[in-house]
């Protein structure tokens, strides 16, 4: 007993206004396994102004939905320019179509020859201008029918929102009563603004529908060309003067990645190419196994005969710079992203930057700032291939047991063998998930870097796509793909073991 | 190095007699504003609920003192959010606390720099947990030295320490699987030769046999015991099972809210609570093992019997239990003597074992 009084004072805690109607109502809606009938007035009435201040959202959006559909029908049905255009085609259409009657008329009398075919282009715009005429006037006739549709959207959504008001208000009750700080009650303040604001949107958009010539600031944002220009100038600027006054820094990165580019790709080069196959395939076979090192060898061949194998090289070469330098700054970062949640809050918008971002869009800055060639190359696929292992780093580390972490420490461990011993262990699969991911992304992008002259296999992608050579865009293509699967391959097995 | 490192810690462990560990008026209290919430409670101004509505805090442990004897078990018995696993954390510094002074081996553990604290860790403290704590990745030769390679030992004394580890807990040839292919007994067996391996003074046992089944648990409590005692251990154990405490502790502190409620012998304990609390748990508890002839007995100059008389009767040690003198008094109808280093020193009648028997407060 006194535990439904109890219950029935939450309800009147929870609902402040028509505590005794909702009191009612939950108890019948508690008693039901179903979904339970009931209509509530109020709600049917009052809609996205009911929904606000009973604080339902997802309501709210409902009867907006339903109620603005309805006021743009009813507004066309009511006072809209229905067939207007017809009508004056129509107008425009029978007075040429009597203007050209005029001129046949008088060329009949004078006796010229192009009297009969000019007789009938008038017979035509008449026909035309009829036709017109009849679509005018269809238009016209849908009036009524949008008027009764725009009321049946209407009652549609009034009934919905009646329906569902109650059942939707009990849930969020139930939320309430683990959750108490959620607000509750009848919010006034919060049904003044929804009231104000349906005002203003139902009366604007029936103003749009209705009027025969809309004001153009109903029809189009506010657009500043000046400011835009002010704003991407300025930006230019800044780059200019970044670019002159960090030069030497640039010129130092860009030579750095040079050395390390060209240290990898002449080793790779200069070795005979049957040397070079033939590590690569052993390599496939010891870490991964002899499936591996068949298709190793197979995909090799393909790279050799068709002439991708210098190319392969020099993308290799990238791309193992890029990676190479990925890992350096992602790895670190993810494993402190990992243990200090604060900094990843920081990190994350950029890193949601940097992969999302067109890679046309950095393409740019980059070239301003490094030039052309290979080391822009490196740095734009470094700005795309650093997010993933840096998210799977932090994943990883995060993900450690905090019961392990505790065990090590009360056995003395120091920071360093924590992280040595038990984070990175423990946190690896993930984290070669995220070397593996960052491999790949390096790949793809190495066809969009040989667009700043990076070379390598991008560059015959690029230049079947300038002259529409399909069948050399898709051999290059493949090639690409092999490269990626055979590196993938003997990442990922070495990450399974 | 290492061995230099040991005798060093060594040299400072305080000397027989005195209690190993000390805490003295400890309190725990997690959230930002704890200092507030601290004055609020020493002020006597605040309880639980308005500490947590008014600083956002939890109080973990409130205003505990304790001491450990060397070779002692003392079991801190409470249920799950007593504060009793917040409470042995402390004692090895892996919480810290927010008031209070923790002594070990006659050392302030507060007063440590961060090296020395992980060289006490390493090599005074051995802790084994509730969830093993074991690192999947690696063997179980390699869990059990972990201790080891912290202190910076070499592999083959790492590798020799732990298999004689291994030995002691019945675990002799495992060493070379992972921590994954065992069984949850046996996984809490390498958590217990962890421990171990750097044969450390103190054990820490936060609920180490909670997880397992009741056959199980049994098992190793026995291990357990053997072991702690032949090795002369001073062990903390932590447990929320009153029969566990009682079969393994010498001494039990019973926890609720943070604070201590009773500390005694497991025979004090059940037979005298002082607490509503204590006595509701001990109410169910089985007396067979626990109450001894001493406490039972009535004095021998109250009674006339003569020397004849008490030469006939049965006798006991007065260490004997409750289960011992119910054997007896199946197979003999009168008293029973207890006996003192030859001389009887009290009586024991049936009407004092049946009462001992009925489960309620013995008054």
């Amino acid at each position: 007993m006194s535990e439904i009084s109890s219950e029935d004072g939450l309800v009147r805690e929870f609902t402040k206004q028509g505590a005794d109607y909702y009191a009612s109502v939950f108890a019948r809606i508690r008693s039901h396994a179903g979904f339970t009938w009931s209509f509530n007035w109020a709600a049917a009435v009052l809609g996205p102004i009911w929904a606000t201040a009973r604080n339902i959202p997802i309501l709210f959006w409902l009867a907006l939905f339903f109620e603005t559909l309805a006021v743009a029908q009813l507004a066309t049905g009511f006072a809209g320019n229905l067939g207007g255009e017809q009508r004056v085609r129509a107008e425009r259409l029978f007075k040429q179509a009597d203007e050209r009657r005029v001129e046949a008329e008088k060329a009949k009398t004078a006796g010229e020859s192009s009297a009969d075919s000019m007789l009938r282009s008038a017979d035509g715009l008449k026909v035309a201008a009829e036709n017109a005429a009849r679509q005018a006037e269809a238009a016209e006739a849908r009036g009524p029918m949008l008027i009764g549709a725009g009321l049946l959207t209407l009652l549609i959504g009034k009934l919905l929102v009646g329906v569902l008001a109650n059942p939707l208000l009990e849930r969020r009750f139930n939320r309430w009563r683990s959750n108490r700080r959620l607000r509750h009650g009848f919010h006034k303040a919060g049904a003044l603004l929804a009231a104000a604001f349906c005002l203003l949107a139902y009366g604007l958009v029936a103003w749009r529908v209705a009027a025969q010539a809309p004001p153009s600031w109903l029809t189009t944002a506010p657009v500043n060309r000046e400011w835009q220009g002010i704003v991407a100038a300025t930006l230019d600027r800044a780059l200019d003067g970044l670019s002159k006054s960090g030069d030497a820094v640039f010129s130092a990165i860009t030579g750095l990645i040079n050395i390390v580019l060209d240290t990898a790709a002449s080793g790779l080069t200069t070795m005979p190419w049957l040397v070079t196959m033939a590590m690569i395939v052993i390599l496939a076979w010891q870490l991964a196994g002899n499936r591996v090192a068949i298709f190793t060898a197979a995909a090799l061949a393909y790279l050799a005969v068709l002439g991708f194998w210098e190319k392969s090289l020099e993308t290799v070469a990238l791309l193992g710079t890029s990676a190479v330098l990925c890992l350096i700054i992602g790895i670190p970062l993810g494993i402190w992203c990992g243990r200090r949640p604060a900094v990843y809050t920081a990190i994350r918008p950029i890193l949601d930057f940097m992969q999302t971002m067109p890679a046309f869009v950095y393409l740019i800055p980059v070239i301003a700032l490094f030039g052309i060639g290979k080391p822009p190359g490196v740095i734009a696929t470094l700005v795309f291939g650093t997010p993933p292992v840096v998210r799977l780093t932090a994943l990883g580390v995060q993900g450690v047991p905090t019961s392990i972490r505790e065990a090590a420490e009360a056995y003395g461990a120091t920071r360093w063998f924590l992280l040595t011993r038990v984070d990175l262990p423990l946190a690896a699969p993930s984290i070669m998930a995220g070397v593996n991911q960052t491999i790949l992304m390096c790949l793809s992008m190495v066809v969009i870097a040989s667009l700043i002259g990076a070379k390598g296999l991008g560059e015959d992608v690029l230049n079947a796509l300038q002259y529409a050579a399909v069948g050399q865009g898709l051999l290059a293509g493949l090639a690409i793909l092999l490269c990626a699967m055979i590196i993938d391959r003997i990442v990922q097995s070495t990450s399974l073991r | 190095m290492t061995d230099r490192l040991r005798t060093d810690v060594g040299g400072r462990i305080a000397a027989d007699g005195e209690p190993l560990i000390v805490m003295r008026n400890v309190w725990k209290i997690f959230g930002a504003r704890q200092a507030e919430a601290l004055a609020a409670l020493r002020a006597g101004a605040a309880g639980k609920r308005e500490i947590a509505e008014r600083f956002n805090c939890v109080v973990g442990v409130a205003d505990v003192n304790l001491s450990v004897d060397r070779g002692e078990i003392f079991c801190v018995m409470g249920l799950s959010g007593s504060g009793k696993s917040t409470l042995v954390r402390h004692i090895n510094r892996l919480l810290e606390p927010t008031a209070g002074e923790i002594l070990v081996g006659g050392e302030n553990v507060m007063a440590k720099s961060p090296a020395d604290l992980r060289s006490l860790r390493s090599h005074k403290i051995g802790m084994v947990f509730q969830n093993f704590g074991l690192l999947p990745h690696r063997t179980v030769r390699d869990n059990v030295a972990l201790p080891l390679e912290i202190q910076r030992a070499s592999r083959q004394k790492r590798f020799d320490i732990a298999e004689e580890a291994l030995e002691k807990v019945n675990l002799a040839g495992w060493g070379d699987r992972y921590c994954h292919e065992l069984s949850g007994g046996m996984q809490q067996r390498v958590g217990l030769a962890r421990a171990l391996a750097a044969d450390p003074d103190i054990l820490l046992m936060d609920e180490p046999f909670s997880a397992l089944d009741p056959l199980i648990r049994r098992q190793l409590q026995d291990e357990f015991l053997s072991l702690s005692t032949a090795m002369g251990k001073t062990v903390v154990f932590i447990t929320h099972d009153l029969e566990e405490a009682v079969r393994i502790g010498d001494r039990i502190a019973v926890m609720k809210d943070g604070m201590i409620l009773q500390v005694g012998t497991p025979e004090e304990v059940v037979t005298r609570p002082e607490h509503d609390y204590v006595r509701k748990f001990v109410a169910d508890i089985s007396r067979l093992n626990i109450l001894t002839a001493r406490s039972m007995m009535v004095p021998v100059g109250e009674h006339h019997l003569t020397e004849a008389d008490l030469a006939a009767l049965p006798s006991v040690r007065p260490d004997h239990v409750l289960g011992d003198l119910v054997e007896i008094a199946a197979g003999h109808s009168g008293d029973i003597a207890v006996r003192e280093a030859g001389a009887i020193v009290g009586l024991i009648d049936r009407t004092a074992i049946l009462n001992g028997l009925k489960r309620k407060e013995a008054s």
